[in-house]
This record gives structure tokens, sequence and C-alpha cells, in this order.
């Protein structure tokens, strides 16, 4: 009933896009769209009994656990702001004709049956199915990017779509791997997760290194980590704003959920050291690199979605650590990390409409005046860049202090080496924000654009976000320890 | 019912004709006869498909025969032609890292070594007839050839054809591996058509002024303006 219904609600909104003719009905409607999905997983979180076994859910394809629902609750809580924020900036685009009028109506419905593909790829039990819809989220995702239509979106699109592509297949190769290793183990081979890890100890380890190694590259390539990242900061600085929120508050979500799911298969095994050798590996590679591009950048945009990555690498390194404690507090920089994100891009976003060049999307950005002009707007990165980097009072603070706590317990020079890349990230973006907003107007410089008068749909989410952000890091009530630990018993550590 | 020792000795001429088509594929130059590689390819995957129903008799071998010939063999390289005699190009001549002789030695060295990994993490599987174990090495390999001509090629029609290749070798492997439900490998054609068709659109097709249009296929390295002369 719950999918019949969320894929009925689908088609209705892009029943109600095809039939709106102004960008403020579309948009209306896509934002009802997020609104609605919000209150069916606030619905099945509050009413139901997880994991949730109903008609159409909880057959042999599909299912609800903890994990899956608040996965779903992020994305649908980013979505829906991430649509009101899309009224003003698609508006915007279109008055400065980025945007053809004629794409207008393919934005909605694309962003639309994004959310519709996410949502069931994270309710998935099947693994193979999970695939299909992560491959398809690709494909949404992708051409999200390339709508703007210039040059340098479609390129970014195209490397988007071939690394992603190109990996998951791999990591199919990996399931399949996976389900002949359950197959020699049980007699009938299964792709259910519920069953693999029902039975997870069974299976051989070698079996299973293989398999987790596969599906790794694959998952490694949707969630950027190292040496498969380079498709991440093209797409997300080059995609309108919305987007690159969307992108890196709720996409990269499924890459690491992937891989979690597989430790957790991986973790009942023998093959579990090495499988957090590996993860340590390239969480710490993806740290550095990450770390080291965000120095010299000059794009605020790029910047943002280097510390993505930064962010992905810390949390495979929590991953590969494997405690319940570690997991508990990976799941909770997975929250923290995606509401951060996303207000850091909405801000990014409105400074972007402002100081753009109007002649490249590769040029650096030349900000100036940035407190007289969009006060709002240098205040949100102000804020959400203190909050990734960890401030006390942020809930990435606590995330990160506890991933790191417990990188100690297992190895010192570990904890040093990402202490030290941790830091450099943080001054890359430090570094940034202090050149670029002290900066004023000199006599004798170019002139800037006319000042952009923000829209008030812009406005609303940076403040909400910001607000559950302090929120989310001064409190933590009981029910929400208490719902972590559920993720983290249903995983099976 | 045919005798089962000829029909493995079929299918082993079948994988080396697949062979065969990916190492022309790792190194033609000319884009028209790579397309049609590509079905031949595809064919000969539906003939090992059937091949293994006369002696498995699993009724899904039927149904991916049925698929793959529809999507593969027919659909696809139909529409990839259509739009390369749209954009009119002949060759593809950009290597990227790689030329061909040294991708056909790799993918020797590929091969073997895939031989040899795969024989020591399956020893239940090589257990098994060494026809299917065979067969999972074979379609590993096919997957990293792919993997190679994606990643050595420029132009953006090769690049899909690569991916394309890696998706054939990920049904052999499958095929020979395991048994996945139908409904999946069905859902897999259906999104394999989807990334063909958008990526085709996205390197092609987006706008519809000539002037434009040709500004875009130029930038994608689709279209020189003039043939290139090898």
């Amino acid at each position: 009933m719950i999918l019949l219904a969320l894929g009925l609600v689908t088609l209705a909104c892009i029943g109600l896009i095809a039939l709106s003719k102004t960008n403020r009905q579309m948009n209306a409607v896509s934002i009802a769209h997020g609104l609605i999905f919000t209150i069916i997983t606030a619905a099945i979180l509050a009413a139901m009994d997880i994991p949730v076994g109903t008609f159409l859910v909880g057959n042999q394809y599909f299912f609800i656990d903890h994990l899956a629902a608040f996965e779903v609750l992020i994305a649908s809580v980013i979505f829906t702001l991430a649509a009101v924020y899309a009224g003003g900036y698609v508006e915007s685009l279109l008055s400065s004709g980025e945007l053809e009028k004629g794409s207008q109506k393919l934005f909605y419905t694309l962003w639309s049956l994004l959310l519709l593909i996410i949502v069931l790829a994270f309710f998935a039990d099947n693994l193979a199915l999970f695939w299909i819809f992560a491959e398809m989220t690709t494909i949404a995702s992708a051409m999200l990017v390339a709508i703007l239509a210039a040059r340098e979106n479609i390129d970014a699109a195209l490397k988007y779509i071939f690394i992603a592509s190109t990996s998951m297949l791999l990591s199919f190769v990996g399931y399949i791997f996976l389900f002949e290793t359950s197959r020699s183990a049980l007699g009938e081979g299964s792709l259910n997760w519920t069953v693999l890890l029902a039975h997870a100890p069974e299976f051989p380890a070698e079996m299973m290194l293989a398999s987790f190694a596969l599906v790794f590259i694959g998952f490694a390539a949707k969630s950027g980590i190292f040496p498969f990242h380079t498709w991440l900061p093209e797409a997300h600085a080059k995609a309108p704003s919305a987007v690159s929120a969307v992108l890196s508050a709720v996409l990269l979500n499924v890459g690491i959920y992937a891989i979690l799911r597989m430790v957790a298969l991986v973790h009942r095994t023998n093959a579990m050291p090495a499988v957090s050798t590996m993860l340590v590996l390239f969480g710490a590679l993806t740290i550095g690199i990450a770390a080291v591009s965000m120095l010299p950048q000059k794009n605020l945009k790029k910047l943002i979605a280097f510390s993505s990555i930064e962010n992905m690498g810390l949390m495979l390194v929590g991953i590969a650590v494997a405690t319940p404690v570690a997991i508990f507090w990976v799941l909770f920089h997975v929250m923290a990390h995606s509401f951060t994100k996303a207000s850091l891009f909405f801000s990014a976003g409105i400074l972007h409409r402002q100081y753009h060049s109007r002649f490249s999307g590769d040029a650096p950005d030349e900000i100036r005046d940035v407190f007289s002009l969009q006060p709002l707007a240098a205040w949100g990165i102000l804020i959400g860049g203190l909050a990734i980097i960890g401030l006390p009072f942020s809930p990435v603070f606590f995330s990160k202090l506890f991933i790191l706590l417990q990188v100690g317990t297992v190895s010192m020079e570990v904890l040093f080496i990402l202490l030290v890349l941790l830091f450099v990230a943080a001054a890359g973006l430090g570094y940034f924000v202090i050149t670029a907003f002290t900066r004023v107007s000199q006599p004798g410089d170019s002139p800037l654009n006319e000042p952009y008068r923000t829209p008030g749909g812009m406005k609303i989410p940076v403040v909400i976000l910001l607000v559950l952000i302090i929120a989310m890091g001064i409190f933590l009530p009981g029910g929400e320890i208490v719902f972590f630990s559920q993720m983290v018993t249903e995983l099976g550590f | 019912m045919m005798d089962a020792a000829l029909v493995e000795s079929i299918i082993r001429i079948l994988f080396a004709g697949v062979i065969i088509t990916a190492a022309y594929i790792i190194s033609t130059r000319n884009l028209l006869s790579l397309v049609s590689v590509y079905a031949l390819q595809s064919a000969t995957l539906v003939g090992i498909a059937l091949c293994l129903y006369t002696i498995e008799g699993a009724v899904v071998l039927l149904g991916i025969a049925l698929v793959t010939f529809a999507s593969k063999v027919l659909i696809i390289p139909y529409f990839i032609a259509t739009i390369q005699e749209r954009i009119r190009i002949k060759r593809d001549i950009e290597f990227h890292y790689l030329n061909p002789t040294t991708s056909l030695f790799l993918s020797m060295a590929l091969m073997l070594v895939i031989y040899m990994a795969l024989s020591s993490i399956m020893p239940n599987v090589s257990g098994k007839p060494t026809l299917f174990f065979f067969g999972a090495v074979v379609g590993l390999s096919l997957v990293l050839m792919g993997m190679m001509v994606t990643f050595s090629r420029k132009r953006a029609i090769t690049k899909v054809l690569g991916y394309l290749t890696m998706e054939n070798g990920v049904l052999l492997f499958g095929m020979f591996v395991t048994e996945l439900p139908f409904i999946i490998e069905f859902l897999i054609v259906i999104d394999l058509i989807i990334l063909v068709i958008l990526t085709a659109i996205l390197t092609v097709g987006i706008d519809s002024t000539l002037e434009e249009y040709h500004n875009r296929l130029h930038r994608f390295y689709l279209w020189e303006g003039t043939e290139d002369v090898p």
C-alpha cells in the first residue's frame, strides 16, 4: 500500500506538472510532492511496526526498516526544502536565459521522478533491485545536471554518467558473486538483504571479500570516494544549486548506504579485517585528496563539493571501525552532513546568482562586498562552514569527535593522520571564507553584477536549515538516541 | 535434444567468437563497423544462451535470449547507427592513453589475471564442469575490456559502445555463474536502453538550431567539420 501510494502521488505530481503553465504552479506541485513524502515517512515511523511487513512491502522485493525510513526521511525533507528554494532559483535561471523555457517542465518532472526513485531504492530489499534504482538515480540526476544546456554542464553530466555507470556495472558483478555465494551456501540463491543478513556467518570469507570489493568500486564511485571522485566536483559545481544540494545531501547517501549494508554482511564473516583495512585506506586517501584540493580552490561551489568528498571519506573510516558506537555516529554524521551541506549549497547558490561570471562557469567567483550585498547568504556560508568543520554546538562536532575517538581505540597513527588532514581541509575552507568575505570594492575594480534581489523562497530554506543545524547540535533527545540504536541493532553490529 | 558434448564444443567456439569481437572493438578505428560488431557480439551471446538452454532446460535462459536479441541485436545497434548517420562521423582515431596494440596485449594479460584470480577464489565453482568456469572468465574479461574502451577512447559514441560491451560481459558472467530472476534481467535491459538514449541525446540533440547543434557536436569531438583523415 505504501509503495502504491508513493507511486500514485508521484504520477499525480507529474500529471499536474504537465498541466501547469507557470513556474509558480510547477514549483508548488514539487513542494507538495516533497511534503507528502515527508508526511508519509513520518507516519510510517510513528504509526507502524518497523520492519514493515504489509501488502507490497515485506515481500521479497521491498521492505522498510529503521535505516531505510531514516534515509527516506532525510531525502524527503531535503527535497521539500530544495523545492522551495528551486522556485526562486529557477525563476532567476529563466530570466537570465541559462535555462530554456522549454526545459522547465522537464526539470520539475525529473525532480519528482528522482525523489520517487531514491525512495524506492532505499526501500528495496532485493539488492539487484536496489542496484537498478541506484543506477536510475544516476540517469535522472545527470539529466538534472545537464539541463542548463551549457557546454560545461553537458560535459560534467557525461563524465558523471560514464564514471558512475561503468563502475556500477562492476558492482553488479559483485552482487552476482554474492548470489552465487548464497546459492552454494544455502542451496537456493537469494539477493534479499534480510535473508543474506540472517545467513551471513555461513558464507565463505574469500567469496565475500571478492564480492565486497566489486560492490565497493561501484558505490564508491556513486559517493565520490577516491579514485572515482573526479566527476563529483564538476557535477556538483555546475548543477543548478537546488540540484547540487540534492546531489550532495541525498544522492551521496545512496552510495554510503549500499556500502554500509554490504559491510553489515561482511561483518559477520571472517573477511572483516581485510575489508576494514581497505575501507580505512580508501577513506584516508579520500580525505587527503579532498583536503589538498580544497586549499587552492577559488570556486565556492567546488570547494563545498570537495568538502562533501572529505565527509564521505570520514564516514568510510567510521564504517571501517565497525563497532556499534562508530556505526551509531556514522549514521548521525550522515544526517548532520546532509542538512549542513544542503544549507551551504543553498547559500552558495545565492552568492552564485550574485557573483557568477557572465563569461564562463569555470572562472573563479569574484566575491566582493558580500556582507552589504547578500548578508543572509554570507552568514549562511559562515555558520554552515563552521558547522561542517565541526565546531562545538554543531551536529558534525559530535559525530566527528566520536568517530575519531573510535578510530583512536584501534590505531593512534591513523587518528593522527586523519586529524592533520581534517585540519588542512578546515584551513582550506577557512582561508577561502576569510579572503573572499573580507574583500571590499576598491576604486578601479571592474563593476559588479547588479545586486541580486534574493526572493523570500530562497531565503526561508537557508534559515530553516540553520536553525535545524543549531538545534541538532544542542539537543540530543532520548528518542533520537533510541532510534539510532535501533538502526545499529538491525544492521547487526 | 542435441548431444551435450557437441553443444559444449559449440559454446567453446562461441566463446572464441566473443573474444574476437571484443578484440575488434578494442582495436578498430572504423566506427560504422563497430556497431555491427557489437550487434554480432550480442548475437553470439544469444547463441550461447540458446545452447545453454539445450543443456540445462531453464526457461529463464530462453527469456534472456529473447530480450537480448530484441534489445541488443536490434534496437540499440539500430539506434546508434541512426545517430552515427546523422552526425556523419566514420572514424575514431583518437586513443587517449592506449594505442590498439598495447590495448590488445593488456587485455590478454587481463584475461590471464582473471583466470588465476577466479581459480583461487572460486574453488567450489571450478569444481563444476569447466565450461562454467571458462564462461565466468570470458564474461569478466569482457567487462574489463569494455571498461578499457570506455576509458581510453575520446569520442562519446565509442565510450557508449565500450559501456555496452561491459554490459554484455556482465550478462555472460551472470549466465554462467548463476541464474538471476528474469524480472531483474529485464529491468536491467530497460535501464540500459534509457542510458543509451540519454547519452545519445545529451551528446547530440538537446538543441534544435543547426548552428548551435554543430557547435555542440564540435565540443564533444563528435563532428570535426570535415572527415578525419587517418
